[in-house]
């Protein structure tokens, strides 16, 4: 299908339209569109992920591997902890969801890291060659055993290797909590995220409660910081010819990423409250019960906030609300006024009503000086299932289904960014427990 | 051979941070960008050494400068701003002017990278989308972040975080299962998050850069970045059911779920094997619930009807627990719990003060604020902090003089013409009362100043 359909006109909600270079720009569209054959950015290194029971491991090698470096990941011989960490235990051949979603690009191999003082051998031998190890045994443990950066970085200056752990490899409390084990759920509480998430302290138990996000985010965050990470230190490397350890601890996680929970608690000297569905900074910024399902709905600036209670019919709220600091959700009861009056009327209209509504709007204020530029934007809440089906990602090819020998059919997302030269890319996703010993063996061993 | 902790601690040594090599040094960044999504990519850029140029609209400034949380300003600035903008040169340009275009064009013919994150079109409109740069500078690496890309039929669909959270199934996923009540995703994580990736994305276009000397376009869209994080989709794929919302449970680990102790806090437990299970089942007292068929192995455990139960009796001892004792024997016994940090615990935790995961920030203009450290913390090129956010257009000087080498009478036409300029007095916009402006070398770079 090609990208730019025949005569119909694309829409265009802002002021500006209009390009540079129409068709420079097919160019560039054309190139994103087509990842498939363009180069590998990482196709020179090597990455060890012997990560253990700790799924931020496997999330850092997979952004290595989508990006085209030769990915080994080492498990004992019963399998990494997470291949078994699914939801309601549904898996496939014994794997579990979240590893057959993560499963890309990656080699497989059974070394007994814990166990087995030869195959330590073995990993070093591995490491020789490596650009990067990554691991999440207790920090000091691969030390012991001879195979920490210490060890590794004598016989390969260049090595990159990532430690990750919930409390990191230096600090008192390291020491103290060295053996502590990960997981997403206390990488969200104990890193700030939980304590943001839930519904207002008058609202009853549990509901009030500190609530866990709904995916893996701590452990996401913790595998990107590891990537992140990763990449600076392979800028370097490429440069200087030098690796590095880099030490990731869990419970940075959300702190650390947003900076807000660090620099609130600073200033404000209180934690803040949990406000529900409401915002600490913009209103309305939230989502509202429609006619079938619920919208989210963003009108924060002046100017867009008076063109929604235009959409909606409420323009007799404006008096009531009519400075910026009225709609701010600090006088809670007042901001929760305005969140049931919106709702009142969302309630009566299906959900695509009122994002043309919304889009007729802006369109007409992009042309208008009368209006004052106002962009409210409604946007239905979907599912993933809902997000699967639109036409957006099909044509963006951010979804891919695959099939795999042993695992079967199944849909995973991908192709996160695209890029003109070297984007990243899923080419497989069998995960057999030591499917490529021989691989590995003959190719870097022998 | 030295212990392993006293070698990691001289490794890593917080106070040793300053002296070591910054790995984007003599890079040069411009930044179109606003709000949180694209300011996030180019601060990590900026903490690894880039010098990163960040373009405002003169007088007006970035959009998100006054948004601070429920109103309140720290010395008449943006208390997270400073987080978001940390290490950038702040110059004020407005762009609709040809001869601001100019100095943009100017600027980068010796850049390596670009970025902007307005509405998609909007750059390509305007003359400084990748068409345009790639014409003066063909290695350029232009990142441009939007809500859902820059090709495809909701392109041009004007984007937030909580939009990204909507459209990807995020938003729908935080609450509790057979009711509405569900949440956002907090702190703008639709951007923070992309942000993140943005800049790794970054980081790698430049490692591409120097070995085959290409630069490239990036299109990052915050809802794709969003649903890479969902095995949701594989779930629904391979099982025909919908996952959904499932509350305070992580439905994918034993036991794993947020509780209240007796001491009325909130914990979050779970066991990532079922050794960490024995561990758990130990720490209750409960040894009988390893001979339990419910519980015999991981996967029988996570059973739907297996896990609500064994959820209700490691709730039951949580109620009867302090939070405490369930700390100590999580170490003890091996297994995952950890208390649900508020934003207060989280400043002054002693740990993240003495790692400098949160750091005491002296600043030249604003004092002592704490600021969160980076989410990796490499051994010899870290990341750091070098100064907070500035006024609007307060390196305006020091950037267009020595970075472009402009005249004093050629800054003072730019200036008549308001095609370059600083603050309005709003807060968010200005420096802090207390700071006197002429006194400042920086923003008076190449004028005497009144010691």
């Amino acid at each position: 299908m090609s990208l730019f359909r025949k005569k119909e006109k694309e829409k265009v909600y802002t002021r500006y339209s209009g390009m540079a270079d129409v068709h420079a720009w097919r160019g560039v569209v054309e190139k994103l569109s087509t990842p498939e054959g363009r180069p590998d950015v990482l196709d020179d290194i090597l990455v060890i992920d012997a990560s253990y029971a700790n799924f931020s491991g496997i999330v850092a090698a997979s952004l290595f591997a989508e990006f085209g470096a030769e990915v080994i990941k080492i498990e004992p011989p019963e399998g990494d902890p997470c291949r078994k960490m699914t939801p309601y235990g549904r898996n496939v051949k014994g794997v579990g969801i979240p590893f057959i979603f993560e499963g890309r690009n990656k080699r497989y191999m059974t070394l007994d890291l814990q166990n087995k003082p030869e195959d330590r051998e073995t990993f070093a031998k591995l490491a020789k060659k490596a650009a990067v190890v990554i691991e999440t045994f207790p920090a000091g443990d691969m030390d012991s055993w001879g195979i920490g950066y210490r060890q590794l970085s004598e016989t390969n200056p260049g090595l990159i290797y990532i430690a990750i752990t919930p409390y990191g490899q230096y600090t008192k409390k390291a020491e103290e909590f060295r053996t502590f084990p990960d997981s997403d759920i206390t990488t969200q509480t104990g890193s700030g995220l939980a304590a943001q998430i839930g519904d207002l302290p008058t609202e009853p138990e549990p509901y009030n409660w500190p609530l866990r996000a709904g995916m893996w985010m701590g452990w996401y965050i913790t595998g990107l910081g590891a990537a992140l990470g990763g990449a600076a230190a392979l800028m370097y490397r490429q440069k200087e010819g030098e690796g590095q350890m880099i030490d990731v601890a869990g419970m940075d996680a959300y702190a650390c990423l947003t900076g807000i929970p660090v620099s609130i608690g600073y200033t404000w000297d209180k934690p803040r409250p949990r406000i529900g569905v409401l915002d600490f900074i913009l209103y309305p910024y939230g989502h509202w019960k429609c006619k079938d399902g619920m919208v989210a709905i963003v009108a924060s600036r002046d100017q867009d906030f008076r063109a929604l209670l235009k959409i909606v019919g409420r323009w007799d709220l404006e008096d009531d609300y009519k400075f910026t600091a009225d709609r701010i959700s600090d006088i809670i009861d007042q901001a929760m006024a305005l969140h049931r009056a919106i709702e009142k009327k969302t309630m009566k209209k299906g959900a695509d009503e009122l994002t043309m509504k919304a889009l007729k709007y802006a369109v007409k204020a992009a042309q208008s000086k009368w209006r004052g530029g106002g962009v409210p934007i409604v946007m239905r809440v979907m599912t993933p299932e809902m997000a699967r089906n639109q036409k957006q990602w099909e044509i963006r090819k951010s979804f891919m289904e695959v099939t795999d020998e042993t695992l079967g059919k199944f849909t995973i997302s991908t192709g996160f960014v695209k890029m003109t030269e070297s984007p990243p890319k899923v080419k497989w996703v069998t995960c057999d427990i030591g499917k490529d010993n021989d691989y590995v063996a003959e190719k870097y061993l022998s | 051979m030295k212990d392993f902790f006293s070698y990691t601690s001289d490794l890593f040594d917080p106070s040793r941070i300053k002296d070591k090599p910054e790995i984007l040094k003599g890079l040069r960044v411009i930044d179109f960008t606003h709000v949180i999504f694209g300011p996030t990519a180019s601060r990590i850029l900026g903490n690894y050494g880039a010098e990163v140029i960040k373009l405002e609209l003169p007088f007006y400034g970035d959009l998100w400068r006054p948004a601070t949380y429920w109103g309140r300003y720290w010395k008449h600035s943006n208390p997270i701003w400073h987080f978001i903008t940390q290490n950038k040169y702040f110059v004020s340009i407005d762009l609709k002017l040809p001869e601001a275009k100019d100095l943009v064009y100017r600027m980068a013919k010796d850049a390596d990278i670009v970025l902007e994150n307005f509405a998609p079109g909007t750059a390509e409109a305007w003359g400084v989308g990748y068409t345009s740069i790639s014409k003066i500078n063909p290695n350029i690496i232009y990142l441009s972040c939007s809500t859902y890309g820059q090709y495809g039929p909701m392109r041009y669909f004007p984007g937030w975080d909580l939009l990204a959270q909507a459209a990807s199934g995020v938003l729908s996923l935080n609450g509790f299962p057979g009711t509405d009540r569900y949440y956002k995703l907090p702190d703008y994580l639709g951007d923070f998050f992309p942000g993140n990736l943005g800049a790794m994305v970054l980081l790698l276009a430049l490692y591409y850069r120097n070995k085959t000397g290409k630069g490239q376009y990036v299109d990052l869209s915050q809802t794709e970045s969003m649903m890479r994080i969902l095995y949701h989709f594989t779930y629904h794929s391979i099982t025909g059911e919908a996952l959904g919302r499932t509350g305070h449970a992580d439905p994918a680990m034993v036991a794993a779920s947020i509780f209240k102790t007796r001491d009325g806090r909130f914990i979050g437990i779970a066991c990532g094997t079922e050794k960490q299970f024995e561990g758990l089942c130990d720490a209750m007292n409960k040894k009988e619930l390893l001979q339990d068929r419910r519980f015999s192995d991981y996967f029988h455990a996570l059973q739907e009807k297996n896990a609500e139960e064994l959820r209700t009796i490691v709730g039951e001892w949580v109620k009867v627990t302090d939070c405490d004792d369930i700390v100590r024997l999580a170490n003890e016994k091996g297994f995952a719990a950890a208390e649900v940090m508020d934003d207060k615990m989280l400043c002054e935790d002693p740990w993240r003060r003495e790692r400098g995961s949160v750091i005491l920030f002296n600043d030249e203009m604003y004092g002592e604020l704490a600021i969160a450290g980076p989410t990796s913390q490499l051994s010899k090129t870290p990341a750091r902090t070098k100064w907070l956010a500035r006024p609007v257009g307060y390196h305006n000087r020091y950037v267009l003089k020595k970075f472009l080498g402009l005249s004093e009478e050629e800054l003072d036409e730019l200036q008549r013409k308001k095609v370059i300029g600083t603050f309005d007095d709003k807060p968010g916009l200005k420096p802090p009362l207390y700071y006197d402006l002429e006194k400042d070398p920086l923003y008076n770079y190449g004028r005497e100043v009144a010691k």
